[in-house]
């Protein structure tokens, strides 16, 4: 076990170093810079701010003092556009944000999903399973751009139940997150249900869920104790993909919903062509799915013993 | 056709993979009225340049906005200019029309019945048209944005997808019938890989190179052929040992011919399976990314960025987001569907996962 965590890590190490070397190239390759602008500065300016900010210095100079900044003093730099402060505040103060929307629907998803999925296993062709399953292909079908946006012209422009938009530290308040949270568990609580009962119908043919049944228990404890248990592997490894999309799909639902996540700055410095804050985000990004990946698998392996990494 | 017969004197006959997952497929009603929901879209989309409908492109500032109706345009635009007023009579409490208004309403009608413009050297009345699904801002037709879009994402969702398959085919057999060091570098790249960001790479790579379509291409199936390796992968390794491959070996096949003409055709049931539950992913990442702005970019448009474009104006119009939005998720529906469809075709024994 000891050894398989220590070179997962390195893998994780290595797609890290990867991640960060490939866009850092990439952003460099792009034709334009980031201080190009409509009207063209005077040449000895450009080449000012160019300087302050390294960019004459050679790609790989520039690479190498990139590096050595991130891994011996953690600092992403001066953001190109925003002058106020370093990439690090502003990661800072956004990333609690997105997290704080990624988890909360992740949460949501999963526990909904699995509850659902159990559910409309145990009642299979009958029509909450029915009604389950076709909930669930909606949200399968439906992008979460179209619900988002529905959920808004419902809820807050025709019922008026809830503000449009805006987030829990507005003066709405904790109302805020209703919206941008469905909209963004929506489609993963709706995979997880479908795999959930797929997985419970599977288990339930089982011989050891017969030989439970067997022994007189009750069906409450056999659905908890034992059929949950073993149902729970394709949903936890599903969890690192999942978790994935709603990073990726947080940043459309922070647009929709003006959440001030990461997302937004993600998608803005991209389009400023802000190298340093685009950077910054990307690493954030990275290690955040790496990191869950490597949790997925350590969860995987604590709930199949009959997993083993050695 | 052979002449075996069975107990009762009928003919029989084998049954080829594809023969016999056509009939399950026939037999799961959903997945059937779906294979077809997605033959339409494609012949609509194939056959947008011949269909009766109008310009995508074309701008026609007197219609913007207006409502989707069976009527001529000149027939809706006079029910605004009544509703207008209707609306002013509202605030003045007021139930009749004044005398005032009454005739600007048939002025109004009079001009747009007899409006001309010179098109091509004839004259034409420009408020004749039938905007099924309304007008856009610009006063563009939407049922030709819609076709348009769909042109451009479902042309996406399957190019994306066949590239994104080749080379995952690619390298997955590679991997899998050559084995040893190389499968293990090839699986530890693909594994690396998996643990990238992908989209936001693309969103990169779209913000800085600019969003055309050809960088849409690259960009997506660049990083889709993953799953796929993997699953060829696993495929051909189990089919690698059997009999019928090593009897072609034994008469001296090539790697090249074992893995095209044995291992491969074997294999493409679960590929065809993997390839049409890819083609829904891959619309919704270019829409994804077109809703960021980034994809498809004027005076083309995709389904995407015909819904990012009615969300600025849901509240007042919202055939504008109606329209695209119903014109995908059905399409997105449909091809669900026919993915689950196809993989209990063909493997029946399959659970109904992701």
């Amino acid at each position: 076990m000891k050894r398989y965590l220590l070179k997962s890590f390195l893998g994780m190490i290595l797609t890290l170093f990867i991640t960060i070397t490939l866009t850092f190239f990439i952003v460099r390759a792009a034709p334009g810079g980031p201080f190009d602008r409509e009207r063209v500065l005077p040449p000895a300016v450009q080449a000012n701010i160019e300087a302050k900010y390294h960019l004459n210095d050679p790609l790989i100079k520039q690479y190498i003092d990139y590096m050595t900044d991130i891994i011996f003093r953690f600092d992403l730099g001066d953001s190109f556009t925003y002058n106020d402060h370093d990439v690090n505040y502003y990661i800072a103060t956004s990333l609690p944000h997105s997290m704080l929307l990624g988890f909360i629907s992740l949460t949501l998803a999963t526990v909904m999903g699995v509850g659902v999925g159990i559910i409309s296993a145990l009642k299979q062709n009958r029509w909450p399973d029915y009604t389950a399953m076709s909930v669930a292909v909606i949200g399968i079908s439906v992008p979460l751009f179209v619900i988002g946006p529905l959920l808004m012209y419902v809820l807050a422009l025709k019922l008026k139940w809830l503000p449009t938009s805006g987030w829990i530290n507005g003066r709405n308040g904790w109302v805020t997150l209703i919206m941008p949270v469905i909209t963004l568990s929506f489609p993963y609580f709706a995979r997880i249900a479908r795999l959930g009962r797929a997985s419970v119908l599977e288990v339930l043919k089982s011989d050891y869920i017969r030989t439970a049944r067997a022994k007189g228990l009750s069906s409450a404890v056999i659905v908890f104790k034992h059929v949950l248990k073993g149902s729970l592997l394709p949903v936890v490894s599903y969890l690192g993909p999942a978790f994935a999309a709603i990073m990726t799909g947080s940043v459309v639902v922070e647009q929709i919903f003006r959440v001030p996540g990461m997302g937004t700055y993600f998608v803005k410095s991209a389009l400023n062509r802000d190298y340093t804050l685009l950077m910054g985000a990307m690493i954030v990004y990275s290690i955040i799915l790496i990191v869950m990946n490597f949790l997925v698998d350590v969860l995987y392996s604590v709930l199949d013993p009959r997993v083993s990494y050695e | 056709m052979s002449d075996l017969k069975n107990e009762f004197d009928q003919p029989l006959k084998g049954n080829s993979l594809g023969a016999d997952a056509w009939r399950r497929l026939r037999k799961n009603r959903m997945a059937f009225i779906s294979f077809f929901i997605v033959v339409f879209y494609v012949l609509v989309s194939l056959f947008a340049p011949i269909l009766p409908i109008y310009s995508y492109t074309a701008q026609d500032l007197d219609h913007q906005n207006l409502p989707p109706s069976f009527q001529t345009a000149d027939a809706v635009m006079v029910n605004q200019e009544i509703k207008k007023i209707e609306k002013k009579m509202k605030r003045d409490e007021r139930t009749e029309m004044t005398a005032d208004e009454k005739a600007q309403i048939e002025e109004f009608r009079e001009y747009v019945a007899n409006e001309k413009v010179v098109v091509d050297g004839k004259e034409i009345n420009p408020n004749k048209k039938r905007y099924l699904f309304g007008t856009d801002d610009l006063g563009r037709d939407m049922l030709a944005r819609v076709i348009y879009g769909g042109q451009i994402s479902i042309a996406i969702g399957f190019v994306g997808t066949l590239t994104a398959v080749l080379i995952g085919i690619l390298v997955g057999a590679v991997a899998g019938y050559i084995g040893g060091k190389l499968d293990f570098y090839l699986m530890r790249l693909v594994d690396i890989l998996y643990g990238m960001p992908y989209i936001f790479i693309v969103i990169i790579i779209l913000a800085l190179f600019g969003g055309n379509i050809m960088a849409l291409f690259f960009a997506l199936s660049f990083v889709s052929w993953l799953t796929t390796s993997r699953v060829v992968r696993g495929q051909v390794i189990s089919l690698k040992n059997s009999l019928f491959v090593e009897a072609a070996r034994s008469m001296g096949a090539s790697s090249g011919r074992i893995i095209l003409q044995h291992l491969l055709p074997n294999s493409m049931g679960i590929i065809i399976v993997f390839a049409t539950l890819q083609i829904p992913s891959f619309i919704m990442q270019e829409s994804f990314l077109s809703f960021l702005g980034l994809g498809i970019s004027a005076p083309f448009a995709s389904w995407g960025s015909l819904i990012s474009d009615g969300v600025g104006g849901m509240t007042s119009y919202p055939w504008r987001l109606f329209f695209p939005a119903m014109a995908m998720t059905i399409f997105l529906f449909a091809m669900n569907f026919l993915g689950d469809g196809l993989r209990d075709a063909f493997d029946p024994q399959s659970k109904n996962e992701l």
